[in-house]
């Protein structure tokens, strides 16, 4: 073993002995902390609707429940929302003791609690309210069909059939379910919903599934037309179909005065009721192993299924982007410099400018939702969309670094160039740029990293990308070590791997001059 | 002496930057086969009129013909122009990404003059002349200073040009290495290559030059043989420059 290689490796023993020391003290910590949390918990424990009042309410962002328990902020005592964007990251929470409720439908917290034994619901329920399908308001004709198609389905007692497979007594549960109609289909009609509230609608295998995914299924079959089911965050739902996204939402969503100012609904289907989630002081919870925490998470139904799909689409968006970043980059670049070097192209150096602005002035992830919901409206295909989102905000950035590469080589080369006869574009092709490149190349790799993990946004508008699949198997399995732990760890890798590539480019690169 | 033909002819150059007037209006004919040195102080223009002759600074005023085509005319295609008027440079520039075969070889290639064979062929006759034909698959980096101008006078010739620009092609190198290039540069003289070089090194415009210009405040002071120009100068700051270098 040579010196170098023996420094480097007691260097990287010493780093790891470091970080496992670190984890240990912070277990011993964090149990300590979780302890007295408890304690405090019990002070704080919620076992009426009257308990609400100062305390911290978790719900699901633009739910009924949020807009009932929005009621109690700001009052005197200090009540607090706590928004998420899932029920199940709301339980969570409420699982690790940040919140001391959960107002949420009554059937997805049967389901929340059937699997938390630590968990409960109150006797006493929040809200009452009725669930209906919410069409764009000047799609009256849709909804007259889908109210009709309603009625039917209620009248031939199909739907009792669809909601006892479900949520009926333990002789009809599971029994029976209902099964797609053979009739001649014409056109597609697109269902926006989120697929993290069960039983309504919700993830078994990788297809969506749930009462409303049936309920739709059949009024579909009365109607003729196809089905597809399109998923994303809740409060996501009524815009996509208002931007013609989705024809109708079906989330077991309820009617509101607010709601009904921006969009319509069909007859209401079921009713439900909101209820109060809270932590059972006398249940323990069961701190399951290593090992079944590894198979409930990965193994059980090939749930590892969502982190492989999520990859391959975070790889497939992530490397066309770059392809689109590196080509507009380059030749927005080389627009600048252009303008800079001899003041030509004065209009397109502006649309630049302006380009690059825009593009660095503002977040990726608002990019990415006005390209979906605003500019790509009649784009089905979520991964293409973004694609062309990072792709554009790379372009941006890559321009930038291929500009000051393009300065960063000497002028006398550009002039030894063109003292030869060579022309503008030859002189940047065949001396300037490959220079340039490899002078930039450690910032180039640098932004590839920075995309890489940037695609983790693509959730916001329902992509099933690498974190985002790995959300899905933690909204099954209410467990977030594991499954972001892994999630992290292949992002790790990537990028490791990413690294030790445009090290191996850059040190041929080298090679060849000295 | 005979009555030469007439290779390049500058009327009434004029070029400032900004608010800043370099040449002053130069007026001169290079015949072919002559060989013209420019001397004069530092910042004088001498670099700023070489420039103009291939166009690497665009004049204000004023036109430059070359073999009968006025250059400064915009439809003018200059890349063809240049192709045949090389040019040397104080800081060698030569494309450090390439080996010494592949530096030499790249224009005439791109521009069509030759196919890569015949490129190959001239690259290696060049470099066999200046004895460096062991460097073809080297580097820019691993070569001295002399060795570097040396090949970027060949990598000039390649193109088989009808006239060599140089500019201030010794004032880069260390002492040591002025005379190989300078040798070279002879060797070019008496072949008969129409030059013009902006130099420092007097001795050189004295022993190969047919004509000195010196230039002074952007306008050309007195031009004449070497011989009567160093011997017998005329003007006054001439007088002046030539005690202090010489």
């Amino acid at each position: 073993m040579k010196k170098g290689n023996k420094k480097r490796v007691i260097l990287y023993v010493a780093v790891i002995a470091a970080l496992l020391i670190g984890i240990g003290v912070y277990q011993y910590y964090s149990h300590q902390a979780a302890k007295k949390a408890a304690e405090k918990a019990e002070q704080n424990a919620v076992t009426c609707v009257e308990d609400l009042v100062g305390k911290k309410i978790g719900v699901q962002i633009g739910t009924t429940g949020d807009i009932y328990a929005s009621d109690y902020e700001g009052d005197e005592a200090g009540t607090k929302i706590e928004r998420y964007n899932k029920g199940t990251d709301a339980v969570q929470a409420l699982k690790l003791g940040k919140i001391n409720c959960v107002i949420i439908d009554e059937q997805p917290a049967k389901a929340y609690v059937e699997k938390n034994s630590e968990l409960k619901i109150l006797k006493e329920e929040f809200a009452n309210e009725e669930y209906a399908i919410c069409i764009d308001k000047s799609n009256t004709a849709l909804k007259e069909k889908i109210n009709k198609a309603l009625a039917e389905l209620k009248e031939d007692g199909t739907f009792e059939q669809i909601v006892n497979y479900y949520i009926g007594n333990e002789e009809q549960q599971g029994k029976n379910p209902y099964k797609k109609k053979d009739v001649k289909r014409t056109g597609t009609l697109t269902m926006a919903t989120n697929a993290e509230f069960p039983p309504y609608e919700y993830f078994d295998k990788g297809t969506i599934v749930g009462i409303d995914a049936d309920i739709m299924q059949a009024i579909c079959d009365k109607m003729g037309m196809e089905l597809k089911i399109e998923n994303m965050d809740f409060d996501a739902i009524i815009t996509a179909v208002k931007s013609g996204k989705a024809d109708v939402g079906a989330a077991g969503m309820t009617v509101t005065e607010d709601r009904l100012k921006n969009i319509d609904f069909s007859d209401s289907y079921t009713t439900a009721k909101q209820v109060i989630i809270v932590k059972d002081a006398k249940a323990d919870a069961k701190a399951s192993s290593f090992k079944d925490s590894f198979y409930d998470n990965f193994i059980k139904e090939n749930r590892f299924e969502y982190l492989v799909k999520g990859f391959g689409n975070t790889l497939l968006i992530t490397v066309f982007a770059i392809l689109i970043g590196v080509v507009l980059g380059l030749l927005i670049a080389l627009v600048r410099t252009s303008h800079d070097q001899n003041g030509s192209v004065p209009v397109l150096n502006a649309i630049c400018h302006i380009y690059l602005t825009v593009i660095r002035g503002t977040p990726v992830v608002v990019q990415l939702l006005i390209i979906y919901y605003v500019i790509l409206t009649s784009v089905q295909n979520k991964i293409i969309v973004a694609i062309i989102a990072f792709g554009l905000n790379s372009a941006a950035y890559v321009a930038e670094v291929i500009r000051s590469g393009i300065m960063s080589v000497d002028h006398g080369q550009f002039e030894a160039g063109r003292s030869l006869g060579l022309n503008y574009q030859q002189t940047m092709t065949s001396i300037i740029i490959p220079q340039a490149f490899k002078n930039i190349l450690p910032a180039l790799g640098n932004e590839f990293i920075v995309l890489v993990k940037e695609t983790s946004i693509s959730g916001y508008i329902g992509l099933v990308d690498l974190t985002k699949g790995g959300d899905i198997i933690r909204s099954i399995t209410y467990e977030a070590y594991m499954p972001l732990y892994a999630v992290a760890l292949i992002y790790l890798v990537t990028v490791l791997i990413l690294t030790a590539g445009i090290r191996y480019i850059e040190k041929r690169l080298r090679n060849n001059e000295r | 002496m005979e009555k030469k033909e007439v290779l390049i002819e500058v009327k009434d150059l004029y070029k400032s930057f900004g608010k800043h007037s370099v040449l002053k209006g130069i007026s001169t004919t290079i015949s072919k086969g002559e060989v013209v040195a420019i001397i004069g102080p530092s910042g004088c223009g001498k670099s700023t009129f070489l420039r103009s002759l291939n166009l690497l600074e665009e004049p204000t005023k004023g036109t430059v013909l070359f073999e009968g085509t006025d250059i400064t005319d915009e439809s003018v295609d200059i890349n063809q122009m240049r192709e045949k008027m090389g040019m040397v440079f104080q800081q060698f520039n030569l494309f450090p990404n390439m080996t010494i075969r592949e530096n030499i070889m790249l224009a005439p290639v791109k521009r069509k003059i030759m196919t890569k064979e015949e490129a190959v062929k001239k690259a290696d006759e060049l470099l066999e002349r200046i004895g460096l034909l062991e460097k073809a698959d080297a580097y820019p980096a691993q070569l001295s200073g002399g060795q570097k101008q040396r090949i970027a006078i060949i990598r000039a010739l390649a193109m088989n040009p009808d006239v060599m620009l140089f500019d201030e092609p010794t004032s880069a190198l260390d002492p040591e290495m002025v005379g190989e290039v300078l040798e070279v540069m002879k060797e070019l003289a008496a072949e008969g290559m129409t030059m013009v070089v902006v130099t420092h090194e007097m001795g050189f415009a004295r022993e190969v030059a047919n004509r000195v210009i010196f230039l002074n405040d952007g306008m050309i002071q007195e031009e004449n043989s070497p011989e009567e120009l160093f011997e017998n100068p005329q003007n006054q700051r001439l007088q002046e420059f030539l005690s202090k270098v010489l």
